[in-house]
């Protein structure tokens, strides 16, 4: 039904000179540069919300619907840090400053509740089919947005939009474009990028780094023999699972300074599709495959998103290119870029 | 039978009770006519989506894209933007054609989507669905702004008749304005109470063919794949052609459900048909009620909605907080508690229009705890189907 009705305004697109005239303004260095660099800030963002999720379903097979949840958490617990310690007068350094304290406090945080989820909940489910996690981590969404809202609208914000409180208290270097040669970058798409980067880097030393980067790796490969050979399985999920709940809340932090995204109840299912999409991409549970599922998604983002705002008019553009991605992986390599060959053990 | 007949007895019920002594109470504690017609529309939704995800173990995540379609569709029949239909195509002939095309859509992202099993499959379904849904919502075409959705227009100002379709005296129209009322043994029956019983009709006639599918041997195959699909396999079914089938009818019935919601409503949004959480909102009733128990969505979505309207922020209809504004006294009403705030202020703040919070900690309990439902353990506990073993308990064996 739909595809007949659509061909006319497809075939009117084609015929618009529009089309070759936006391309050949996208194919500009000028503009194909400031797309590259605002993929790659979507994509560091999408990275910091999908790796925390990706960590805990490679290692215990738990597909966490309540990461989103955890983010939106963390992008207000960060504005609470900030809103508290920056006033007018506070130095633009300062507020940078201020902004890796309250990185710290977040992950400190989140940890502790992601670590009070698992003990308490979710390891009462691991002998049950993995349907029951989904379950009962969407319950858990529910419970915590209600309570954010309740906590939200108790202290007169309005917990649908953006809380702009938080969003003043960036440097002010980082709300503004900075030009560099031809190009205007956004300041805070720079400092996106660096966070991401310190992010992966930070995550991917800690998983082939350190003693406990060895067990989750072990773990992951295969559970039984990790235990076996005196690994407590038990904690090293626990200490996953606080991990990728702090790590949604440090994304969730970097969200709160950004406008498009902001800090606000409904961003829990905001972030929790891109991280779904990413992660399925790139690959349920694989680290290298997230990063690389984040590049894809950042770049059609920003791609599309270029094209709608300066060629086309269809708003829906930059998401619904996300999702047909997504669909398309999934009926061509299912398992995603890196992903196992063996689909559906989990 | 029992749950049937307390449902048709259930208008006169609350007329009876809305109008007697402890009408405040009733008026607070149960549901309104209109929400009522809701539940039965949604319940239907709910327990297609338990058909697919509580029988066969397959959660079908996008189920939300066969109830919009259902509901799209009736809609733009109505609005005359769908060729070869006229505009003033019956209601029961538009509602069916509705329904083919989501079993329609199903086939295409079913063929898909059983490539797939466990979280892959709810992951893709849901990733269909978000693709409709962001597509529905930026298409135009639907609606003149596609992101408040469409509502039926002028071309279809009567309401939408449940009945045999070409003969007017055999349909009863559905909807809060536009419904028809029917004087019965002297009581005229509202137009609420006439949608209850024509969407009912439907829905009963829906769970019935349901039922039907469960207990042939098609269903008996459903049940194997969920316990065990290798199982299933090596015995020599095609279970993928058995899922497949599963999932068609399952959506068929989503999108009459969805065709239901928008004959009744007459205004759809993209938010409240093809969103992802309108498929959780199935999840709940059909975790609360009972997975895989067909007729269990249905006490979970009345246990949700319940809930939901009791604690609901709204004044009219009923609700927690006109209730005691209407029986407890002004001063315990602005009685301090500890903490600076009053009890009226706390209810506002902690209970009222926060239904999601309870009822997401009881669902959260209910997995933990209770995973097979309310129906599930009754069933359970009483060894059997509540109809054939209740009356057995109340007048022992005969």
């Amino acid at each position: 039904m739909t595809v007949p009705l659509l061909l006319p305004e497809l075939a009117a697109f084609a015929l618009q000179t529009g089309f070759v005239d936006g391309l050949g303004q996208f194919l500009r260095p000028t503009n194909l540069v400031s797309v590259l660099v605002e993929g790659l800030a979507k994509s560091a963002i999408y990275v910091m919300i999908a790796s925390g999720l990706t960590l805990i379903f490679g290692l215990m097979g738990v597909l966490n619907f309540a990461h989103g949840s955890l983010t939106m958490i963390g992008a207000y617990l960060a504005g609470v840090v900030m809103v508290v310690l920056v006033g007018s007068a506070t130095g633009q350094w300062t507020r940078l400053a201020y902004f890796f304290g309250a990185l710290v406090v977040v992950f400190a945080a989140l940890s502790l509740l992601g670590g009070i989820m698992e003990v308490g909940l979710i390891r009462e489910l691991y002998d049950r089919p993995p349907i029951y996690q989904i379950l009962l981590t969407f319950g858990l969404t529910l419970v915590l947005e209600e309570v954010v809202r309740i906590v939200v609208q108790f202290y007169g914000l309005q917990p649908i939009s953006e809380w702009q409180g938080a969003l003043g208290t960036k440097p002010a270097f980082l709300a503004t474009d900075q030009s560099l040669g031809p190009l205007s970058i956004r300041g805070l798409a720079v400092f996106e990028i660096l966070l991401g980067v310190a992010t992966v880097a930070a995550i991917w030393a800690f998983l082939t780094r350190t003693r406990y980067g060895l067990y989750i790796r072990a773990g992951s490969e295969d559970a039984e023999m990790a235990e076996a050979l005196g690994i407590d399985v038990r904690r090293v999920f626990t200490v996953v699972f606080a991990l990728g709940a702090g790590i949604a809340g440090v994304a969730g932090a970097l969200l709160m300074w950004d406008p498009v995204w902001g800090a606000s109840v409904p961003l829990a299912a905001e972030t929790l599709l891109p991280a779904f999409v990413v992660v399925i991409i790139g690959g349920l549970g694989t680290f290298r495959g997230t990063v690389a599922g984040a590049l894809v998604v950042g770049m059609a983002d920003a791609t599309t998103t270029w094209w709608f705002q300066n060629v086309v008019t269809w708003t829906w553009l930059p998401e619904m290119a996300v999702f047909l991605i997504l669909v398309g992986m999934l009926v061509v390599k299912p398992q995603g870029l890196y992903g196992v060959e063996e689909v559906g053990g989990h | 039978m029992l749950v049937i007949l307390a449902l048709v007895a259930y208008p006169a019920v609350y007329h009876l009770l809305t109008n007697s002594p402890v009408a405040n109470l009733a008026v607070a504690v149960l549901p309104r006519m209109d929400s009522m017609v809701a539940v039965l529309y949604f319940a239907l939704f709910a327990m297609s989506f338990d058909f697919i995800s509580g029988y066969t173990g397959y959660l079908s995540f996008g189920h939300a894209a066969f109830y919009g379609t259902g509901a799209y569709v009736v809609i733009l029949i109505a609005n005359g933007k769908v060729p070869l239909l006229p505009p003033g195509t019956p209601f029961v002939v538009s509602l069916l054609i509705a329904a083919v095309l989501a079993a329609l859509l199903a086939v295409v992202i079913g063929l898909v989507s059983f490539r797939l099993t466990g979280v892959y499959f709810a992951m893709i379904t849901l990733g269909f669905a978000q693709v409709m849904y962001v597509f529905v919502r930026g298409w135009d075409y639907v609606a003149s702004n596609p992101r408040d959705g469409p509502a039926v227009g002028s071309t279809h100002a009567e309401g939408f008749g449940i009945g045999i379709p070409f003969v007017d005296q055999l349909n009863l129209a559905i909807g809060s304005f536009t419904g028809d009322t029917v004087t019965l043994l002297g009581h005229e029956l509202g137009t609420y109470t006439v949608s209850f019983y024509m969407v009912g009709l439907v829905v009963l006639l829906s769970y019935f063919a349901m039922q039907r599918v469960i207990h042939s041997p098609f269903g008996r195959v459903m049940i194997a794949i969920r316990e065990n699909e290798e199982r299933a396999e090596a015995i020599g079914y095609d279970t993928f052609r058995y899922k497949l089938g599963a999932f068609v009818m399952s959506a068929f019935f989503g999108g009459v459900a969805g065709a239901l919601f928008a004959g009744f409503r007459r205004s759809v949004t993209p938010e409240n048909t093809f969103y992802f959480l309108v498929t959780g909102d199935a999840l709940l009733a059909s975790i609360i009620g009972g997975f895989g128990t067909l007729a269990g969505p249905l006490y979970g979505h009345l246990f949700d909605h319940g809930v939901r309207e009791f604690l609901s922020n709204r004044g009219q209809g009923g609700g927690l907080l006109p209730y005691l504004q209407e029986t407890l006294s002004e001063g315990l009403l602005t009685t301090q508690l500890p903490g600076g705030i009053s009890v009226q202020g706390f209810i506002q703040a902690a209970l009222n229009g926060h239904a999601s919070l309870y009822v997401g900690i009881v669902f959260v309990l209910v997995v933990l705890y209770v995973p097979s439902g309310i129906l599930g353990t009754v069933r359970s506990r009483l060894g059997g189907k509540l109809s054939e073993t209740l009356p057995a308990r109340v007048w022992g064996d005969r």
